[in-house]
Order: structure tokens, then sequence, then C-alpha cells
């Protein structure tokens, strides 16, 4: 247990430094609310709506694949630290072989979805 | 392994119950699927804890097939709820009832 | 040891009211940020069973992943009625509760009453093996890569499925080139007030390309 708590430190050093910027701010700053001040970005383009709209479908598709990819690192991790400890060279090529036909088999999703233009952001333009 | 294997099972009968609780009861759709995922967790915690009891490595495998399932189950549940979205604006369980008897 | 039992109560007693919060807060968003301490919580108790790589792949597989594309859908979708409309079957609550309490009882008394573990049960992976095997992965993979090679690789092809079907299903087929960058937020008037009128792919006015 005693190597997790250096997880527990980074935890509670992450709350502290969100908890301390954000009342840190709320003491310091002066309070003076003017319309355009309290715009969601002082400066910038007049908000239209609320965030609470509809927005575009690629998004969806962008983070459907992070995850899709992201399960794929946990069969990839361990498969790394498993390699690396192996001597013999055909259980090298072995384990070599069985990653290939798995990402292969995932690599088709990543061709379709380049085929489908999943990734073209500024189609129509 | 100071804790025993019960305390391990009771959280995890309490988070599957409390999923099993949101699918039966709640209406938005959204809050149903993430129901579900709060009943895999319960799945995913026993199945750790008897694999580490068991002092066996099918507990994480087990948990590892479960989280790549869970994963596909929420990219495929969600595209049909997007795929919806573009047809209706409420997404409750008891209006979705087209196709219902 | 009895730091473990602190940690214990401690995991369990957040993960429970995080997991109640889960199931009765309002609104959606609110839902799946209940989930991620759901699972945080979990992801602690799997260290607490010496599990490190569980651990590890429960924060960036749920809490990084799955929760993060709940909250895109929530972001596609319009929900700002779910913010006033009531948020429970009010039909269904009556035979939901105790059905939930009935299961919650059951599943308990297997769990309190479980036989006990037997040493001629046990398998190969005592803590001390996994600690010589150098952690919880390498002694994963010793087993994903052999005694379960056919499940490794089946999962590929399940997450190859749902990455298309997924890519089928969102994608608006009338659309072949996504819509373009007008459309990305529809007006606030265009999609409350009317019933079900169909949007998108029925309108009359498809997504125009430059």
């Amino acid at each position: 247990m005693p190597a997790y708590v250096g997880v527990v430190i980074l935890a509670l050093l992450g709350f502290a430094f969100c908890a301390g910027s954000l009342v840190g701010a709320w003491l310091l700053r002066p309070r003076r609310p003017v319309g355009a001040k309290l715009d969601p970005y002082e400066s910038g383009v007049p908000p239209i709506g609320d965030a609470k709209g509809r927005h575009v479908v690629r998004f969806y598709l962008v983070a459907m694949l992070f995850v899709v990819f992201d399960v794929e690192l946990v069969f990839l991790y361990p498969w790394a630290v498993h390699y690396a400890e192996q001597g013999v060279f055909s259980d090298r090529l072995f384990l070599f072989g069985e990653m290939l036909v798995f990402v292969a088999i995932l690599l088709v999703a990543y061709a379709y979805a380049f085929k489908k233009g999943v990734f073209e952001w500024n189609r129509g333009d | 392994m100071s804790i025993p294997l019960n305390a391990y099972l009771l959280v995890g009968a309490i988070l599957f119950s409390l999923g099993t609780l949101g699918v039966l009861m709640r209406r938005s759709v959204l809050i149903v699927f993430i129901s579900i995922e709060l009943m895999l967790q319960g799945v995913n915690l026993t199945f750790a804890a008897y694999g580490a009891f068991l002092e066996d490595m099918a507990g994480s495998m087990f948990v590892v097939i479960s989280l790549t399932v869970a994963a596909a189950e929420a990219a495929v549940g969600l595209a049909i709820l997007v795929a919806l979205g573009r047809r209706v604006t409420e997404f409750y369980v008891d209006r979705l009832d087209t196709l219902r008897w | 040891m009895t730091d473990q039992i602190v940690a214990f109560t401690y995991l369990s007693i957040v993960a429970s009211v995080a997991g109640l919060a889960t199931i009765l807060v309002r609104s959606p968003v609110h839902s799946a940020l209940s989930l991620v301490v759901v699972v945080f919580h979990v992801a602690g108790m799997f260290v607490l069973l010496g599990n490190g790589f569980l651990a590890a792949v429960q924060v960036i597989v749920y809490a990084g992943a799955i929760v993060v594309l709940f909250l895109f859908t929530m972001m596609l979708l319009d929900l700002r009625r779910h913010e006033t409309e009531r948020t429970v079957h009010r039909r269904q609550i009556w035979l939901a509760i105790p059905i939930a309490v009935l299961l919650f009882a059951e599943v308990a008394w297997i769990a309190i009453s479980k036989p006990e573990i037997s040493e001629n049960l046990k398998g190969a992976f005592p803590p001390q093996t996994i600690d010589e095997l150098g952690g919880s992965a390498q002694a994963l993979a010793t087993v994903m890569f052999t005694d379960y090679l056919l499940p490794f690789e089946v999962a590929s092809v399940l997450l190859l499925a749902a990455a298309i079907g997924a890519m089928v299903l969102a994608r608006n087929p009338d659309e072949e080139s996504l819509a373009s960058p007008p459309d990305m937020i529809e007006d606030a008037a265009g999609t409350d007030g009317s019933s079900d009128q169909p949007e998108g792919e029925l309108s009359e006015t498809p997504a125009t390309h430059g």
C-alpha cells in the first residue's frame, strides 16, 4: 500500500490547487459586475442561445472513436510489459503476431471512419 | 487482505441494487444508461474481489472484458440516442413507446 | 492494518452515497459526474485488493472515456426539458422500490453468508507471485496471452462492431458530408415548443455546402 501514498498526495494537491485558486481569486478580485464582464468570453463574440442546444454529431463520433481506442490501450499495456520480459525469439514473435491481429482488426474501424470522412472537419467550406 | 471478502461483496451488492433501482424508476433514458454503468461497477467490484481472494487472475481478466463490453454498449447505445435525437426532443422511457405493442 | 479498514470504510461509504446520488439527482450531467465519484472510489477498492492495474484501467476507461462519451451525448441532445419535468416513473416506482430492496436483500444475504474459500479452490496467483512477476499488469498478461487468448482477440472484434455500428447509427444518412458549421448550434427557438417535429433528416432545408 505505501506505493499509493504518492497517488493520494497528488490527488490532495490537485484538490488543494483547484480550491486554492478559486478561493484566492474570489478573495483578491474586485467585484464590480457590468454587463460585458459577465459574458462567457469577455471581449469575445456575443453568445447565441445557450450551451444546452444541440451540437453537431461529429463530436460524438470523435468521442466514440476515442473510447474504442482507449479500450485498446487497456489491452496494449499488459501486452507491452509482458513483451519486454520475453527472452525467447519465438515467444516474442508469437506475442507480436497476437497483437498484430488485434490491432489489424481495430484498424478496420479506423479505416472505415477515415473513409466516411469522420476526421474531415472542414468539408463543405 | 485484512478486509473480509463479504465487505467487498456487500458494496458490490449495494452498487448493483442502486443501479437496478435507477433503471426501474427513472424516466430519463440517459440516467437509465448511467444506472446500467452503475450496475456494471458493482459487478466489476465483485469480480475483482473474488479474483483477489481466490488468488486467480481470471477475476481481472473478466473485469477487463466486462469493461470492453461496457464501452461497446455505451458507444452503440448512445449512438442510438443520437440518432433518436434527430426525431424527438424528449428522452423519456415512457414516451418513447412507438414500437410497443 | 487499521489503515486499510479506515480506507475501506471511507471508500465504501462514499461509493454508496455517490451511487445513491447518481440515481436520484435531476440533471443527467450531475448523474454522470456522480458516477465519476463512484468510479474513483471503486478504483480505490481495487487498490485495496492489490490490483493496481485494474484501478488505473478503471479510471482511464470509465472516468476518462465512457463518462466523457455520456457527457458528449448530453451536449448533442436537447435536454432542456429534463430540467423541469418530473424525473421518476410514477406508475413504476411502487414496484421498482420493492424489487430493488428484494434484490438487495437477496444479493446481500448471499454476500454475507458466502461459503468459505477453501485452499484447494485457490488459483496460481497469490500476492507473492504477483509481486515476483512485477505487478498486477504483468500477472494479468501471463494469463491474457495464454489461457484467455481467444477472448482477447474476440474483444477486438467486439470493439470493431461497436465502432462501426455506432458510426452507422449516429451519422445522418442524408448528409453524406456531415453537417457544415452553420448548423453546429441550432437556435433555441427551433427546438422547443413543437412536439415531435422531425429534425435534420426530414427537414426541408438540408445543410448547405460551400
